[in-house]
């Protein structure tokens, strides 16, 4: 309900203001019922440098890591290498449709999702990250049978997902997908998120990790608020002491 | 990751419990009068454990209008999965790990908890009597786990005896007293040997359960410096589940410690001597013909002894007359999870007699699973028995092998509908990426960790 007029009202002010390009995707989603769909104040990615991220320098098929929408909420920024399908039609658990428009970047292969796995909310720490991307080439358990991997993969209890295809449930106990980060690109090459599409379990986040996030982000409340203005990009492999995949 | 993180989301639990109250009005008066209504949607749950609360939850998450009620004959939640580091005593492993209230979840998803044994079912009249007033249900779900079998394995033994070895020397595969007994048995134990006799014959819960204790005990005699071996009597020659990576990490960490032997017959246990005695077999072959002539007779000494005897179903299964195998499993509509006897009886967790592994993973899986096929029988709909199927990865399961570090091995199962005409799993012991080689590796001993935590969340948030 909350998130429902929330949007409408983001809708009144898109009519005013035509000039920011984020406003321009929340209007997208608003043709499309806004179903799933929740804004945040853009976050400008930034470099370990503290430089805005330009997108055509992400290496293909590397995890990088940025908090969003939360201070705590881990979230995964991969260049696909390949272009993500446009347009895709998803269902969370409870039924709701939406709809993945797809990646960002010259090829379309740009995408970001929440981190946070929708089985049972392993996520990737500072100390140590079961859930990632592996890339074309790598081998999962949680797709025994197939030829190429290039998916998410949570090895807590071995789920994958499809990134191509709007982060959605394919392998392992995991029956709703990703939550998309939706991004935008500017004139300049450089990034933004600006909101999560797909059913989401931040509130349930919050809930689980107390105890995490006092040692992490000195305490809970601290965690929940909203990463304001600009968010740091770092690859995972720096972000986390040791990537744990099966 | 830190044991402490996940721990404390448990206190949560804790604070919400204190709020609520059971929102079902039970009455201990005459057998006539019923604490609920069936509404055409009414689901009574038998069992608060890995299924039963599993689908508890998942019922209300497809349709809130499906009331939902659990009977559970325990007040606290305690967990067989992660028990055996406790007793291993692994770094921040306690009781409260293990534990939880049952109130958190019955208030979080909407569904109703009752503390009760339930100790009769009639099908006809779709009622369930339990201590704590009688239910009415349109759909019945039965998930009550095992039982043992110490009568069937020892047919001499008498009531007292029973009695008495079961609390000397606990089997602890049902959570709750046997597991603090035998962790305080341990506690307490002076230099000398631990004995432990996993289940002789049959299907039981969690095939690797009785080998991750034992190298968890074998880890806790290490790390105490405790001068003692873990002697293991076995009737399966080394051929158990994920035996070459147990027998791996054994001799690669507990050579001298672990004492295995593969094919022995348990026959008597004199707790007030500390004693147990055993047939001990040559081979296979010679244990299956069983012939004392062919065996040598042993009686040792023992500080600690952990007999697990074979495992049956529940009786709540016969309770309800329905159809089963002769372990008392609950026999099953094709590869549904349905009863084949009655078709609103549903049976999930280790009660069914389907060839998947009794694991509290795959309880969850059959919970879920179950709970979509309920949901297209309330609505007066069909459902494809083989959706799904097979499923890659219907069951993984890590066991903890190490303390320090923590190192773990695994299997995965892959779930299909076999020709047999039942679900069945296939197993698959993978080397992990980070063993070096190995069965074990410290990212899996941290997988064991996130596993247990992950389901903790499954089952109360
Ligand atoms: C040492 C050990 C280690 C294990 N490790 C793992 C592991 O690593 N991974 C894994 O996946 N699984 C593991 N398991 C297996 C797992 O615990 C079981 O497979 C799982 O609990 C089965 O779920 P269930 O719902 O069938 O039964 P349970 O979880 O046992 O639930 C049955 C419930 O029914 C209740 N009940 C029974 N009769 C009645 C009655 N008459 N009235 C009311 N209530 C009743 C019981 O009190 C109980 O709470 C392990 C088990 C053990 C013992
Ligand atoms: S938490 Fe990710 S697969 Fe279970």
């Amino acid at each position: 309900m909350e998130r429902r007029s929330f949007l409408k009202m983001t809708g009144a002010s898109a009519a005013a203001v035509v000039i920011s390009p984020s406003l321009i995707t929340q209007r997208l989603y608003a043709e499309d019922g806004l179903s799933l769909y929740e804004s945040y104040e853009k976050v400008h990615l930034k470099d370990a440098d503290g430089n805005p991220l330009k997108a055509s320098t992400l290496q293909p098929e590397v995890n990088y890591v940025f908090n969003f929408p939360h201070i705590a909420t881990p979230c995964i920024l991969v260049d696909l290498g390949r272009p993500a399908n446009t347009n895709v039609k998803l269902k969370a658990d409870d039924g709701t449709e939406y709809l993945f428009k797809g990646g960002v970047g010259k090829n379309g292969s740009i995408v970001a999702y929440s981190a946070i796995c929708p089985h049972q909310l392993t996520h990737p720490t500072p100390d140590d990250s079961f859930f990632q991307y592996l890339e074309r080439k790598g081998k999962t358990l949680a797709l025994p049978n197939a030829n190429e991997a290039g998916v998410f993969v949570c090895s807590s209890h071995l789920s994958a997902f499809d990134p191509v295809n709007g982060g959605k449930a394919i392998a392992g106990p995991a029956t709703e997908g990703l939550t998309q980060i939706v991004l935008e690109i500017d004139e300049n090459d450089e990034l933004w998120a600006v909101g999560a599409l797909g059913a989401n379990r931040f509130h349930d986040y919050m809930d689980a990790f107390k105890p995490e996030f006092k040692k992490y982000y000195e305490n809970k409340r601290k965690a929940k608020r909203l990463v304001k203005d600009e968010a740091k990009v770092v690859a995972l492999k720096h972000f986390t002491k040791e990537i744990i995949q099966y | 990751m830190s044991m402490e993180r996940r721990d404390l989301f448990k206190l949560a639990g804790v604070a919400a419990a204190a709020a609520v109250l059971p929102s079902v009005a039970v009455t201990t008066a005459g057998a006539a009068e019923i604490a609920n209504k069936a509404s055409g949607k009414t689901v009574l749950v038998v069992g608060g454990g890995f299924g039963g609360l599993t689908i508890a939850k998942e019922l209300k998450k497809k349709d809130k209008t499906i009331d939902v009620t659990v009977i559970e004959k325990k007040d606290i939640f305690m967990a067989c999965p992660f028990s055996n580091t406790y007793l291993g005593g692994l770094e921040g492993v306690s009781l409260e790990t293990l534990t939880h209230d049952f109130y958190a979840p019955a208030t979080k998803h909407g569904y109703n908890f009752v503390q009760a044994e339930v100790t009769a079912i009639d099908r006809k009249a779709k009622t369930v009597t339990t201590t704590n007033g009688n239910f009415t249900y349109d759909i019945l779900v039965l998930s009550p786990g095992i039982a043992y079998d110490y009568k069937g394995q020892f047919p001499e033994w008498s009531e007292e005896k029973i009695a008495h070895v079961a609390h000397a020397c606990p089997a602890a595969l049902m959570p709750g007293s046997e597991h603090l007994a035998l962790k305080r048995q341990l506690v307490d134990m002076d230099d000398g040997d631990v004995v432990i006799v996993p289940p002789a014959q049959g299907k039981y819960r969690c095939p690797p359960a009785p080998y991750e204790r034992t190298s968890m005990v074998a880890n806790y005699l290490k790390e105490e410096g405790i001068k003692g071996k873990v002697i293991v009597l076995d009737t399966r020659g080394g051929k158990f589940s994920k035996g070459a990576a147990f027998q791996e990490s054994w001799k690669d960490l507990y050579d001298g410690i672990i004492d295995y032997k593969g094919f022995t017959k348990v026959i008597d246990v004199d707790p007030a001597k500390n004693e147990i005695t055993y047939l001990e077999f040559t081979d296979a072959a010679s244990l299956l013909e069983g012939d004392p002539e062919e065996a040598k007779k042993h009686t040792i000494k023992y500080q600690v002894c952990n007999l697990i005897p074979n495992n049956i179903c529940s009786p709540v299964i016969k309770m309800a007359g329905l159809e089963t195998n002769p372990a008392g499993y609950a026999l099953m509509d094709g590869y549904t999870l349905r009863s084949k006897t009655d078709k609103d009886v549903y049976v999930i967790g280790d009660a069914v007699s389907h060839g998947i592994p009794p694991s509290g993973h795959t309880a969850i899986w059959t919970a879920k699973r179950a709970a979509g096929q309920i949901q297209a029988q309330l609505a007066g709909k069909s459902f494809d028995p083989k959706a799904g199927l097979p499923v890659p990865v219907g069951n993984v399961c890590y066991s903890m092998v190490s303390g320090n570090p923590e190192e773990a091995i695994m299997v995965t199962h892959e779930f299909v509908a076999h020709e047999n005409g039942m679900l069945v799993g296939n197993g698959n012991v993978p080397k992990p990426k980070d063993g070096n080689g190995k069965f074990r590796s410290k990212g899996t001993g941290k997988a064991t960790r996130e596993w247990f935590a992950g389901v903790k969340r499954e089952l109360f948030m």
